[in-house]
């Protein structure tokens, strides 16, 4: 089973989003509600894929800036972000991170997700 | 008499009284020689300096030449008491006679505001009043009058040897003649350093003033010679030259008037003359009075302080050391105050009547002054209400994003988790597909709400991002040519996106462009945004109220919307917003 890492600011989203992912088959190791719990998780878990907020509470950085992060860790787990926004917003920002790609929060699901994943 | 002026009255009276001293001594004295002209020009002399140093105080109380003038005056009576034939009364008026003509010559030096200028002549006046005081005291405890001329009481302070005395007073008059000297030197100088109207007010107060002071050199020359006789010659035109000095400063006072009168009507005669710069009623003032730092501060009642000519606050106190201030009134209202130099001893009554005779102009540049203050605020207080209404947008922008939509996300995946558990059932099954179109309706359009309120890239990620956003989901090819940004202040960043996505949705609505171009530069301190489309142009701000808003909007931030849009031709819009 895909170990997955949940961050978003959001616990009600995060609940709801490991229902729907455990449903899918997928091991959820841990949510993150901010960059740094994130860190922490990805290193001491080494999930194999981070669903990543682009927008975490204010004052945090954003969620192209944890991808980075999250992808110079060793042992890196594959970063797709998420957000209730619609792509087109950040298509070319979502593109140019180290990010695999962009699922709208509302369409989250294992066909969306392994499109995305290597 | 007002205020200032009834405070003096004592000293008046008390002037009266002291220059009958030697009229009365004169009166009673039985001495053969009788002194005549002292008695007679004493008092004329005593009244004079008075009378016009009262004069002098009312009229320059900046200036303390009056208040010196009177006490030269008050001495001067004291050294009338050589009349008397009392030796104490005697000595008393023997001991004060040089002290008046160092009061006088430091009144001349100091003339015209009362200070003295430079260090050489702080300097000679110290020397002066130690010679006149300390030293004179010296030569009074070996002066016998007896010994001399006839006619004179006895000395009671004498202590020693006559002889002594006269080799002391011969020395201390060879150090007043140099004294004299340097000082007849020093006003010479003053009367040609003087300027123009200056130089003619200050011209007989100096020529009867070194007049005395040559009299009294050659007096004391003639002391230090032992020429008695021409003494007593030197004593009387030198009484006589005195008792002109202070005509010769009234002179000088009347002079200034005249002249003021003249700068007065030639004043009224240019404040006819159109003044196209701002602020040209403080040049002009400037050049009828002769002070080129004169400054004008308006009062603005609104905010009970002053303002110059620009709108900017003057600071309070308006009266400082070396500079006066004489307020302007109109129909009892205060309307501005005259700044003017010290240094230059203008008349307060002729910087008045030139305020009284500016004050329509005055008044006008003051309802300028005020508007110009008003403005400032207003622009300011605009741009405070639009950075308020955009942080109010964020903010709105955010609790959406925080609320509603994360529960209509969570809303639809928990739907998707029932789909998941509905099995067989086919009508539920398409029941709820429905609900989760409907559902994906509502988040598209609650996104959409949030972006038009304040989109969270611009303040997430800033301009160039928001704006690639923006060239993203327009519905034609947008190309942007934006230098990649540092981040800019917020109010900057937010007008030129509304301007953007503005410009962008008209672009799309009205001119059937196939292309569309952003750039965004930056240019002396400004940012420049373009919005470039090859459609139909014909664009016109005053028509919509979409540009019209654009205008107001970035007009907040100081800026300027040109928009170019010639029928047929494209249209070009053109922000440029301050960005330091």
């Amino acid at each position: 089973m895909v170990s997955v890492l949940i961050v978003d600011d959001h616990s009600g989203f995060r609940t709801q989003a490991r229902r729907v992912l455990e449903s899918e088959g997928y091991r959820v190791v841990s949510e993150a509600g901010d960059g740094e719990a994130a860190i922490a998780a990805a290193r001491a878990l080494r999930p194999e894929l981070a669903l990543v907020d682009v927008f975490l509470a204010e004052g945090e950085a954003t969620g192209f800036e944890l991808a980075a992060r999250l992808a110079a860790l060793p042992e890196p787990p594959a970063v797709i972000l998420i957000s209730s926004h619609d792509g087109a917003e950040f298509d070319t920002l979502a593109r140019e991170s180290r990010a695999r790609g962009f699922v709208p929060k509302a369409q989250l699901s294992r066909a969306a997700i392994e499109e995305l994943r290597p | 008499l007002k205020g200032p002026g009834r405070a003096l009255v004592p000293i008046a009276i008390a002037g009266v009284a002291a220059g009958c001293v030697p009229l009365l001594l004169g009166l009673a004295g039985e001495r053969a020689d009788g002194w005549p002209l002292l008695a007679v020009l004493g008092p004329l002399v005593t009244w004079a300096f008075v009378g016009t140093g009262l004069f002098a105080w009312l009229r320059r109380p900046a200036s303390r030449v009056g208040q010196m003038m009177v006490a030269v005056g008050f001495i001067w009576s004291v050294s009338t008491l050589t009349l008397s034939e009392d030796g104490r009364l005697f000595m008393v008026g023997f001991l004060a006679t040089p002290l008046t003509y160092v009061a006088l010559f430091h009144t001349l030096l100091a003339f015209p505001d009362g200070r003295l200028h430079s260090r050489l002549e702080r300097v000679l006046v110290a020397t002066a009043y130690v010679s006149a005081t300390v030293v004179h005291l010296g030569v009074a405890l070996f002066f016998d009058p007896l010994g001399g001329p006839g006619g004179l009481p006895e000395n009671p302070l004498l202590v020693g040897d006559p002889e002594l005395g006269e080799t002391l007073g011969r020395a201390r008059a060879a150090l007043g003649t140099l004294l004299v000297a340097a000082m007849v030197v020093i006003l010479l100088r003053r009367r040609s350093a003087a300027k123009g109207s200056q130089r003619r007010a200050l011209l007989p107060v100096l020529a009867t003033g070194a007049l005395v002071a040559a009299l009294l050199a050659l007096w004391l020359v003639a002391r230090v010679g032992g020429l008695t006789e021409a003494q007593r010659g030197l004593e009387d035109a030198r009484l006589v030259v005195l008792a002109l000095v202070p005509f010769a400063y009234l002179a000088g006072l009347l002079h200034s008037r005249v002249a003021g009168a003249a700068a007065v009507s030639e004043l009224v005669a240019r404040l006819g003359e159109p003044r196209h710069r701002r602020g040209g009623l403080q040049t002009v003032l400037a050049e009828a009075l002769g002070d080129p730092s004169l400054a004008i501060a308006y009062w603005l009642p609104a905010r009970s302080g002053y303002v110059d000519v620009d709108g900017n606050e003057v600071e309070l106190p308006l009266e400082r050391p070396g500079r006066v201030c004489v307020p302007v009134e109109s129909g009892g209202a205060r309307i501005a105050a005259i700044l003017y130099d010290a240094e230059l001893d203008l008349d307060a009554e002729l910087v008045r009547a030139v305020g009284a005779a500016a004050s329509l102009t005055l008044e006008n540049e003051r309802l300028d002054a005020e508007l110009r203050a008003k403005v400032d605020q207003l622009r300011a207080s605009r741009a405070r209400i639009v950075e308020s209404s955009d942080a109010a947008r964020r903010r709105i922008e955010r609790d959406l994003h925080d609320g509603a939509q994360q529960r209509l996300v969570s809303l639809a995946l928990s739907l998707k988790m029932l789909e998941s558990k509905l099995g067989g059932n086919t009508e539920a099954v398409a029941e709820l597909a429905a609900s989760r179109r409907e559902l994906e309706h509502a988040l598209a359009e609650l996104r959409e709400l949030g972006r038009g309120i304040h989109p969270p890239v611009l303040s997430d990620r800033g301009l160039g991002a928001v704006l690639e956003s923006l060239a993203h989901r327009a519905p034609l090819p947008v190309e942007l040519d934006a230098a990649p940004g540092e981040r800019l202040p917020e109010r900057v960043e937010s007008t030129a996106y509304f301007v953007a996505a503005e410009a962008l949705t008209n672009v799309a609505r009205y001119s059937r462009a196939s292309h569309a171009r952003i750039g965004l530069r930056r240019e002396d301190g400004h940012v420049v945004l373009e919005i470039t489309d090859d459609g139909v142009g014909g664009a016109d701000p005053a028509a919509g109220s979409g540009l019209r808003g654009l205008l107001d909007r970035v007009a907040a931030v100081d800026g300027s919307l040109e928009v170019d849009s010639p029928a047929g031709g494209g249209t070009v819009v053109r922000a440029t917003i301050p960005c330091a």
